[in-house]
């Protein structure tokens, strides 16, 4: 196809020429694609939950050897200095053990007031456990890729979390993995308060591995450097009083706040039940953000 | 006399692989698999890799695979790195047809003009995926678009240089 014309063969300048159809041919297919998935991207399910089954064992089984030589070497660096960092855990641990008496009388409190109230709770279970093996690359969306699958029950549109607090929720499934959107993804905006205050508050990612909160009521810049945002439950989506992150900026009218679970550092994240499994059910065909 | 004629003038070892047809394809496959690895990046900062390999290998030679296969390429690329379905095989395909119709174009070529075809081939790219990702709700401002595509013009010359090893190495030479 380099040269406008091949020659005097008549068969290669049919070559040519068909082959130029099908390029264009492919180009069309590929808008046609790409307009189903940005309308109607539930279509694409099955074969993009394939597609990440047949990548899982590769990305699950590399992680281990990841995770072993980074264990090497902050094993390693536990070693240093151990006395007196023995000295501060033990420290820590009283002070802790002190708080945790408290939060018990707190939450033993909460129960009769809550039955007194006659306050419904949905049971919180967990669906599946599972590591974040990988990422999205080269790409103005975060996504991460969870080792676990519709084999563990996993479902689009389920919260994930880890110990550390809020990773995202789940977009795309397969049988082994499943993708998850980030906290810190464009189009994920999660319902939240201010630990401090309870002042509700947007989080709302800003697609490089931070997150912009702002507060719902315009007026006084509600935040602190190093404020603790947890999420609310408005929308039923989230499961309440998950952390999300904690500031490290403040700008105009908000703040930047950096996710308490990173991703990359997460060892095992939950994949939990919808809080309001209807919140799901009637999202999901129109979830914005689903690639 | 005749004999000498008719023994092999090649060397041993010197023949074009058996699947050489293939390679280019494979690698470009191979390329998109890297979005497998275990890293997690949380500013998406990692060249295309796909891309890369492909924009390498076609601008090295005019023919190193039939055009059409650059849909089925950009359909494994969309379904391993999470772009939506479609992206890729469109995008791929153009840049194809563009490649091609800058092949008549063009009178002579030197590295430098390479390298400015791909940054403009690799910027045109980031620049569909920052409006993609706009009409998918997620409306990132153009400047975050900026380190990726920085590091990604830098990294095409190592890409290049890659291809044209296996390149070699494929042909036997």
């Amino acid at each position: 196809m380099a040269t406008a014309r091949p020659g005097w063969s008549r068969r290669a300048q049919y070559g040519l020429f068909f082959s130029f159809i099908a390029v264009i041919a492919g180009i069309i297919v590929g808008l046609i694609l790409l307009t189903l998935s940005l309308v109607a991207p539930q279509q694409f399910d099955r074969v993009r939950g394939a597609a990440l089954d047949l990548t899982a064992p590769v990305t699950g089984g590399l992680h281990e050897v990841v995770a072993t030589a980074e264990g090497l070497f902050s094993g390693a660096g536990n070693y240093w200095d151990a006395a007196n960092q023995n000295a501060e855990l033990k420290r820590e641990r009283q002070a802790m053990l002190r708080r945790m008496v408290e939060a018990k009388a707190i939450f033993q409190e909460n129960l009769q007031l809550k039955a007194v109230l006659q306050l419904r709770e949905h049971e919180r279970g967990t669906i599946a456990v599972g590591r974040i093996v990988g990422s999205s690359f080269n790409s103005p969306r975060r996504f991460a890729i969870l080792s676990a699958g519709t084999n563990d029950g996993v479902k689009i549109g389920m919260p994930v979390r880890s110990p550390d607090g809020l990773v995202g929720r789940i977009i795309d499934a397969g049988a082994l993995a499943s993708r998850v959107l980030l906290v810190s993804d464009r189009a994920n905006i999660v319902p939240a308060r201010l630990l401090r205050n309870g002042i509700p508050i947007i989080a709302q990612g800003r697609g490089d591995g931070t997150i912009d909160v702002r507060p719902l009521e315009v007026g006084r810049n509600p935040f602190k450097r190093g404020d603790i945002i947890i999420s609310s439950g408005t929308g039923g989506l989230y499961p309440p009083l998950v952390p999300i992150g904690r500031v490290v900026k403040l700008d105009d009218d908000g703040a930047v706040a950096l996710p308490m679970a990173d991703p990359a550092t997460t060892s095992f994240a939950i994949v939990e039940p919808p809080f309001e499994p209807s919140a799901v059910s009637d999202n999901t065909p129109s979830t914005p953000g689903h690639p | 006399m005749v004999r000498a004629a008719l023994t092999p003038t090649r060397r041993i070892g010197q023949a074009p692989w058996r699947f050489a047809a293939y390679v280019p394809a494979a690698t470009v496959v191979a390329a998109t698999l890297l979005s497998a690895l275990p890293i997690i990046s949380t500013s998406g900062w990692y060249p295309d890799f796909g891309f890369l390999v492909l924009i390498g290998w076609r601008l090295l030679r005019a023919d190193p695979w039939p055009a059409w296969w650059a849909a089925p390429l950009g359909f494994v690329n969309d379904l391993f790195t999470g772009y939506p379905l479609g992206f890729s095989i469109a995008l791929w395909s153009a840049t194809m047809l563009a490649l091609d119709l800058i092949d008549r174009r063009t009178m002579w070529r030197d590295y430098r003009t390479e390298w400015v075809l791909a940054a403009v081939l690799i910027a045109t790219d980031e620049w569909l995926q920052w409006r993609v990702a706009k009409l998918l709700d997620a409306n990132p401002p153009l400047s975050q678009m900026a380190p990726p595509l920085i590091i990604s013009i830098c990294v095409f010359p190592l890409c290049a240089w890659i291809v044209s090893r296996i390149d070699a190495w494929r042909l036997g030479r």
